[in-house]
């Protein structure tokens, strides 16, 4: 499906390993993946995605942070979040609400059906 | 004062005064003798003296047969030779069987028991004294102790006699030695008015003769006896020594009547002996008209007429009484130093020397006055001549002029000679006192210890007011020399006994085993409280070496001490165990040199102390599991994370490659840096999973060296995605090259965590922003530190102290347990940790922990802690 519909992903993980193997995996499925290993890199090099992959745990701003900030600048970029565990908890009890999530590890189903999710959603979602 | 510290002053003074009063051994032996019978009641006893050829030879004896002294003469149960001799007492002739051939001649005698005591003077044995009884005896120590004090007499009168006769005669005391022109044959005829008087005052029938020989002018006392003993004739010098007022009142006088009753015999024996023809000599004292006593040296020669008969006697009496009290002095000092050096009562020695010096110096009574230990008060030492009820006038009374002279001179250790009691204001108090018992004026020196102290007073109490003459002086400042001798040892041997006491209460107090080894390592002696407490009875080691006692490789580590000991002369330690049957048993040895030559070890059973450390380390570490425990229980998120991150790039790179090799062509260069990286990863999952199963594997302590900069590093790759997630940036300065610590890896990595949990929660309420975690090492001489600062809220004011404490926490979550673990672990690692607040803000822990290097043999080696 991935093959036949190939997307503009970024990936923001801190973990290097993590980071190459998405890649590497979204990659292999076809698509386009550019990675960044913080919230601020992607934001200062961050161009417009199909689809942002970011870990909820980063040094600096993390998941949440970055959603937010995108959303107060307008941003509608779909967006999925990985995390390794339960990740920081949230200010807002709702704050997974509207976003995909998928723990680690994740198998490349779980994660193209969150990508699919957040895409099909797009700005419907929060 | 007890019964036989009396009869032992009795015998002393006795023999004292019987050494005094004459100087030929017959009559010492004779006193000897007396002085048994008299004090001991014993009838039967004899003196034997070694002669030159070392035969043992009777020189006195009471009441035994001629046939039993000619049969054991010669025996002996020492020789010439013998040095230590020691008295052999025989309760039970039958059972000695030194005896045996002599058993015959024995039992004629009726003897059953006896006794032998060796005269000893210069260490030698010169013979012995014999005590002889009738039925078998059980010797008492006193009987013992007052026999040897006769003998010692008797052996210091011999020698006395040897060292005057060795003595050259131009150094012989100026002793009688008869006129060479005064000592017949006499040609005279007697004059049948032998009693005429006559103007110069001599009897007519002596004149002629009389005057050839000068006898008027003649310096000793010279008489002319007639044959019934009654005096013919005195001359002036001899009027005047006998403090006569004329001749008239001694003529027709029985010249025995001057003597005391008891040496009568002796004067009768003499003009026994002088009508025989021959010259007699005796030695004697006797008063004189006024009363003073004089010794005399006395010869009594015959007067013959024509015919050759003995028809009157030539008496010539030199007084010798300064000579005498010289050698009574000497004696009864000799007495009082042996009491002294023999340990006797302080009190009766004080007595015998008053005595000895009242011997000296008539109607003079004697007083010492002891200071007591304060310093201020006054005992009465010894007064055997002044009623009680004066001495104790003193008793107890604070030193100061106002009791008497004796207290000034005890004030300022000067003396002080009161020639007139009635009148000196030092008196005032007891000048009453002193007049009811006659007593006039009073001489008093102080009695000094061998370093000038004041020890108290020797006072001579006289009965008229006068000053004391050089002679008198000279005695009081002898006395309280003596005196200050038995002060001093009397003092000295108090001392020593109470430090022996005090010795003995400790080893009655301390549950300790004690040892002492010679330095070749063999037992010498023990001592414990409790003879159980031994593992090995006392014959069982005693007089063996240790090697051959202790298990080997215990006797090698005591020899090792030992010459340790022996080298430094600084007490050596050691901690052993013992496993006895039921149980090990765990002791602490403290080996000190003694006596320079011996080792004494001081052996503690510290079980109970041990087996509570290993329940204490025990404790310990289960605590600091359920700490670590608690610790990842906490983390668990982000351990989580630390798992998940490896497992899901695995994951994402094995599902990459299963995408990969349905491509075609096949990129097998990929496919292998994919592959390369699952293998990555996963080995990064293993180190994780591998450092949890460390921490929380419950393990006893392991010490061995370890590089505590590598120990944070694995510490911080653990807790690295916590730190992020609290958003604590953390900076490390780790010194490079610092030297290895001794420690528990696992343990220590608990500490530092512990420090970062603690610095991270200090932080939590403070704005990321502001955060900062600081972990740095440092090393010096003696130890590593690792220290962990932050910018949080500090530590309250007065909770400093108390941080370390357990179930001391400012946090909502934890037991307040990670400060107090930290710190007992790293107390084990015999380090220190502490806290402080930091000058801007924040706190600072630092722990310090020693070098590796510090170890004895210098090798670390892993110690169980």
């Amino acid at each position: 499906m991935a093959d036949a519909d190939p997307l503009n992903l970024a990936v923001v993980d801190d973990d290097e390993a993590v980071r190459t193997a998405l890649g590497r995996l979204l990659r292999a499925m076809g698509h386009e993946v550019r990675a960044f290993a913080s919230a601020e890199e992607y934001e200062a090099r961050g161009a417009e995605a199909d689809c942002l992959i970011v870990d909820l745990r980063l040094p600096g701003l993390n998941g949440f942070e970055l959603r937010e900030r995108l959303r107060l600048r307008g941003s509608r970029i779909p967006i999925v979040f990985i995390t390794g565990d339960g990740g920081p908890s949230p200010s807002d009890a709702t704050a997974h609400v509207g976003t995909p999530t998928v723990a680690k590890p994740f198998s490349d189903g779980d994660l193209i059906a969150a990508i699919a999710l957040a895409v099909s959603s797009g700005a419907n979602l929060y | 004062m007890p019964a036989a510290a009396n009869r032992q002053l009795a015998v002393r003074l006795a023999v004292g005064r019987a050494l005094g009063r004459t100087r030929d051994l017959d009559d010492v032996y004779s006193a000897a003798l007396d002085t048994l019978a008299e004090c001991l009641d014993i009838s039967r006893a004899s003196v034997l003296l070694f002669d030159p050829d070392g035969v043992m030879r009777f020189k006195a004896w009471r009441n035994l047969s001629s046939e039993y002294r000619a049969a054991v003469q010669g025996h002996s149960p020492w020789t010439p030779e013998s040095v230590d001799a020691e008295p052999l007492l025989v309760p039970d002739v039958t059972r000695e069987p030194s005896l045996d051939a002599y058993l015959p001649v024995i039992a004629r005698e009726n003897i059953a028991a006896m006794a032998f005591i060796p005269l000893v003077s210069l260490g030698r044995v010169i013979g012995k004294f014999m005590l002889y009884y009738a039925a078998p005896h059980l010797f008492d120590d006193e009987e013992v102790q007052l026999v040897g004090i006769i003998a010692a007499a008797i052996a210091f009168a011999v020698e006395r006699g040897r060292a005057q006769e060795s003595r050259p005669r131009s150094d012989a005391t100026p002793g009688y030695e008869p006129n060479a022109s005064a000592i017949g044959p006499w040609e005279w005829a007697a004059s049948s008015d032998a009693l005429a008087e006559r103007s110069d005052g001599l009897p007519s029938g002596t004149l002629r003769q009389v005057r050839q020989c000068d006898i008027e002018t003649d310096r000793d006392c010279l008489k002319i006896v007639d044959l019934d003993g009654r005096l013919l004739y005195v001359n002036p010098a001899g009027v005047a020594q006998l403090d006569a007022e004329d001749s008239r009142a001694l003529l027709g006088r029985r010249w025995v009547d001057f003597w005391d009753d008891k040496d009568q015999e002796v004067v009768e024996a003499a003009m026994a002996r002088a009508r025989t023809g021959a010259i007699a000599r005796f030695q004697r004292p006797a008063r004189t008209f006024a009363g003073a006593m004089k010794w005399w040296d006395v010869a009594v020669m015959p007067i013959v007429d024509s015919a050759g008969d003995v028809v009157q006697f030539k008496a010539v009496s030199r007084d010798v009484s300064a000579q005498w009290r010289a050698e009574v002095f000497q004696a009864g000092q000799h007495q009082v130093l042996e009491m002294i050096a023999t340990g006797a009562p302080l009190a009766e020695v004080l007595t015998l020397l008053a005595h000895v010096i009242e011997d000296q110096c008539e109607r003079l009574v004697c007083q010492s006055l002891l200071l007591d230990v304060d310093g201020t008060h006054v005992r009465v030492g010894a007064a055997p001549s002044l009623p009680e009820e004066f001495a104790r006038r003193f008793d107890g009374q604070a030193v100061g002029p106002r009791i008497g002279s004796c207290g000034t001179v005890m004030q300022t250790g000067r003396s002080v000679i009161v020639t007139d009691i009635g009148s000196d204001p030092q008196w005032t108090v007891l000048r009453d006192a002193a007049a009811s018992i006659g007593r006039r004026a009073c001489w008093s020196n102080p009695i000094l210890s061998s370093k000038k102290k004041v020890l108290g007073s020797f006072t001579m109490f006289c009965d008229t007011s006068r000053g004391p003459t050089c002679e008198e002086l000279r005695l009081i400042e002898t006395a309280a020399d003596l005196a200050g001798a038995a002060v001093d040892h009397h003092r000295s041997q108090e001392a020593l006994r109470q430090s022996e006491e005090r010795n003995h209460a400790i080893l009655r107090a301390i549950p300790d085993l004690m040892f002492v080894f010679s330095d070749e390592g063999v037992y010498l002696d023990f001592h414990a409280k409790d003879p159980s407490d031994l593992f090995v009875p006392p014959e069982g080691f005693l007089g063996k070496k240790m090697r051959d006692v202790m298990p080997p490789p215990l006797a090698g580590i005591f020899s090792q001490a030992f010459e340790r000991a022996l080298a430094s002369n600084e007490p050596e330690r050691l901690e052993y165990s013992l496993d006895l049957p039921h149980e090990r048993r765990f002791f602490e040895a403290c080996i000190v040199r003694c006596d320079s030559d011996k080792l004494l070890s001081i052996v503690r059973d510290i079980s109970d102390r041990k087996y509570a450390e290993l329940d204490a380390a025990a404790q310990r570490q289960e605590l600091a599991h359920l700490n670590r425990v608690l610790i990842l229980a906490e983390q668990s998120g982000a351990l989580a994370h630390e798992l998940s991150q490896p497992l899901a790039a695995i994951l994402a790179n094995a599902q990459a490659a299963r995408h990969m090799l349905d491509r075609d062509p096949l990129d097998l260069v990929e496919l292998r840096e994919t592959l390369d990286d699952v293998i990555k990863s996963d080995k990064r999952a293993g180190m994780v999973i591998h450092r949890l199963r460390e921490l929380l594997k419950k393990s006893s302590a392991v010490l061995q060296p370890l590089d505590l900069n590598e120990v944070t590093r694995e510490v911080l790759e653990l807790t690295h995605s916590d730190l992020l997630l609290r958003r604590m940036p953390i900076t490390t300065e780790l010194s490079l090259g610092i030297p290895l610590v001794l420690g528990d890896r696992v343990q220590l990595q608990q500490v530092i965590l512990n420090l970062l949990i603690n610095a991270c929660d200090a932080m939590s309420t403070v704005d990321p922003s502001e955060r900062e975690l600081r972990l740095t090492t440092v090393a010096d001489d003696e130890c590593v530190q690792i220290a962990v600062s932050d910018r949080g809220v500090g530590i309250p004011d007065g909770a400093l102290d108390s941080v370390f404490d357990p179930f001391v926490t400012h946090r909502a979550e934890g037991l307040g347990l990670g400060l107090a673990i930290s710190r007992s672990i790293v107390v084990a690692h015999h380090g220190r940790i502490q806290a402080e607040n930091n000058a801007d803000r924040g706190a600072t822990f630092r722990c310090f922990l020693p070098l590796a290097t510090g170890t004895a043999d210098g090798v670390p080696s892993a110690t169980r802690l």
